[in-house]
């Protein structure tokens, strides 16, 4: 089922949304975009072809999220659950599918995070999918592309005047129901541009299949060569909408226990008690920045940890760019030379 | 700047041929236009890989201290990146007999953010040759003045040329205009204390802590940072206002004597987070109330890294 949003009607679309959800789209911020709790009228940023500098996982993990807090007598106080119903609107495909596939960490059998599926339940996502992709997305190659559809309850796309709203799941059907139903020639309009915008991307590369050379080549040399420049700072992995660790802290002053990102891009992510450190310099951390997104996540998940948004390759400061770095490997041999 | 570039090949490959050094730190193309990587070759062919303009816009001293001290290594250095490879020799964290510097008068570092605020994500090639870079943007290609894309840091700069190099490349530039050094420093200080203070917070609160401004910066190279420190903890790590506040004052205040205003720290920062007020006004009082800029030469050690019996201020007795 598909309706047709004017966007001349969008402001009354979202203001109407406003008493039973709170609303969060990409606003305008300095040379950035994020997103952001709608309070009233703020001009949104959908028209900029690139994503919010921050990926939306923040909005179901927060960068800094207060677990509970304790009192001198020794009582503990569990923070309560968000409760809020929500609508993220005009999230990209790439970070959609980043959401989604954090679902199986967060919501895996075993390891059910109350916090994460409490945000989820609660949150519909209007995705937006991206007419003119960036010149450093890559989703064509992570098994994604501009118009994908996964994480997200309803995909929007730009006809102009007005948005193509392409319901996915039922349960957003009741927000949709006061639009006009998609004509067939605005659906095949609809079409043609998701059509043209997969086909204006670079030819993708080789990933899924590259897991191979990559576990065949753990040991490698390879590692040395592309962490070289590496700096060790958390950028790639803190601005990556897939990257999901943590680290629990307790800030004593405050008396709170907390909930921040952390990043195996730092030395004393993986430093054990002991004084060890299994991955003590940027080649051991590089390598697992990338083994994570291109093979473990395939053993675990039987995905791509990576969804292509191309933020670890805009903003590292050393010119680091993932996708040479498994374009490379795919070079690597699959049989490793014993010596001696 | 490319001028220079053969000449930083030639170099290299003369320095690698005849084993004067054993790797040779410059810049190489990454897959994206306007981000050339720091490169580190050990084999004279590979120096035809070299790339050098106005984009390259990290501090090379940045790496010193991560490479083993009997390491010979050459490397290409400008004006700041001297000062800070100087500062660095003073505290002990490299061996200057085993260091070849290749000077470069600089003529400032190009700001990539600027030229994406005005051209968009999809730059596909930007030149930097002269007084005017070549942008090409979806196939056509535009100018724009040099000048309008230089980054802050390098609109005040004082110091173009190496304070001291074992080659020079090029013609000694003119130093800088003294009546920019300030120019930051002062916007500030004419602000109120609750001005400054929200100008602090506005830009501290952005943080996301993911320290790249401190490994951009070569002179952050303590083996455990002050916000690393865990038994006990000294400082928050999350993202509070007590957390950001206490990570951008200290990273700052370590910086005092030492910061040579490369603006590496500010370049390197994903949230546009502006920093260098901080330290270009502690540079500032170094100048001021010391007459000391840092890294000028390699024996003054800065104020606060010293003492001497005749200090006028007779808090040593």
């Amino acid at each position: 089922m598909a309706y047709i949003l004017e966007k001349k009607n969008l402001s009354n679309f979202l203001t109407a949304l406003a008493p039973e959800y709170q609303v969060f789209a990409p606003v305008k911020r300095g040379e950035y975009t994020q997103f952001e709790a709608l309070t009233a009228n703020e001009e949104l940023a959908l028209d900029d072809a690139h994503n919010t500098r921050v990926p939306p996982k923040a909005l179901f993990l927060p960068m800094s999220e207060t677990l509970m807090s304790y009192r001198p007598n020794g009582r503990a106080e569990m923070a309560a659950l968000a409760e809020e119903k929500r609508v993220v609107f005009g999230m990209r495909p790439c970070d959609a599918q980043a959401v989604a596939l954090l679902d199986t960490v967060f919501e895996a059998e075993d390891y059910n995070d109350p916090y994460w599926r409490q945000r989820r339940d609660n949150t519909l996502v209007f995705g937006l999918g991206c007419n003119q992709p960036c010149a450093s997305c890559f989703c064509n190659s992570v098994e994604s592309g501009p118009f994908s559809t996964l994480g997200q309850e309803v995909t929007l796309t730009d006809l102009g005047d007005a948005y193509y709203l392409q319901l996915n799941e039922t349960k957003a059907e009741g927000l949709l129901e006061g639009l006009p139903k998609a004509s067939p020639q605005q659906e095949s309009e609809a079409q043609a541009i998701q059509k043209q915008a997969a086909e204006s991307m670079p030819a993708p590369f080789k990933t899924a299949e590259v897991k191979a050379e990559l576990d065949t080549n753990f040991n490698s040399a390879f590692w040395s060569e592309v962490s070289a420049a590496c700096l060790g700072c958390g950028i790639c992995t803190f601005l990556c909408p897939t990257c999901f660790c943590f680290d629990i802290v307790d800030e004593v002053q405050r008396s709170e226990r907390v909930r921040n990102w952390d990043t195996c891009m730092f030395r004393v992510y993986s430093h054990e008690t002991s004084g060890h450190n299994p991955r003590p310099t940027k080649r051991e951390r590089t390598r697992q920045r990338v083994m994570h997104k291109f093979s473990y996540w395939l053993d675990h998940a039987d995905q791509i940890g990576c969804t292509g948004c191309g933020r670890c390759v805009r903003y590292c400061p050393v010119g680091i760019d993932i996708r040479a770095i498994v374009r490379k490997a795919a070079d690597l041999p699959l049989e490793v030379a014993h010596a001696g | 700047m490319s001028q220079a570039l053969d000449q930083v090949k030639t170099e290299a490959r003369r320095l690698l041929s005849e084993g004067l050094v054993d790797v040779f730190v410059g810049y190489k193309a990454a897959d994206i236009p306007m981000h050339p990587q720091p490169a580190f070759i050990s084999k004279a062919d590979e120096a035809d890989a070299l790339v050098y303009d106005g984009f390259c816009a990290n501090n090379l001293a940045t790496y010193l201290p991560q490479l083993t001290r009997s390491t010979k290594i050459g490397m290409v250095v400008r004006g700041c990146e001297a000062r800070a490879v100087n500062i660095l020799a003073l505290e002990n964290q490299h061996s200057r007999e085993n260091l070849f510097l290749v000077g470069v008068p600089c003529t400032g570092v190009l700001d990539w953010r600027k030229l994406t605020a005005r051209f968009g994500e999809n730059v596909s090639a930007a030149v930097d040759e002269g007084d005017t870079l070549q942008v090409t943007v979806d196939g056509k290609t535009q100018q724009l003045p040099r000048a309008e894309a230089l980054h802050a840091s390098c609109q005040r700069c004082q110091h173009p040329n190496p304070t001291w190099a074992d080659l020079m490349i090029g013609e000694p530039l003119p130093e800088g205009d003294p009546e920019r050094v300030w120019a930051q420093a002062d916007e500030q200080i004419g602000k109120t204390k609750a001005e400054r203070y929200a100008w602090f917070a506005h830009e501290a609160e952005r943080c996301i802590r993911c320290y790249a401004c401190r490994e951009a910066c070569p002179m952050c190279y303590c083996a455990e940072c002050f916000v690393d420190h865990i038994t006990p903890r000294w400082t928050e790590s999350t993202t509070s206002p007590a957390g950001q506040h206490a990570w951008h004052i200290t990273r700052a205040f370590h910086q005092t004597g030492r910061c040579v205003d490369c603006g590496a720290c500010e370049r390197a920062c994903p949230m546009d987070i502006k920093m260098t007020y901080l330290t270009d006004k502690l540079n500032q009082d170094m100048q001021v109330k010391y007459g000391f800029v840092a890294g000028m030469d390699i024996e003054t050690q800065a104020p606060f890294a010293t003492f001497s019996l005749d200090d006028k201020d007779r808090f040593v007795e």
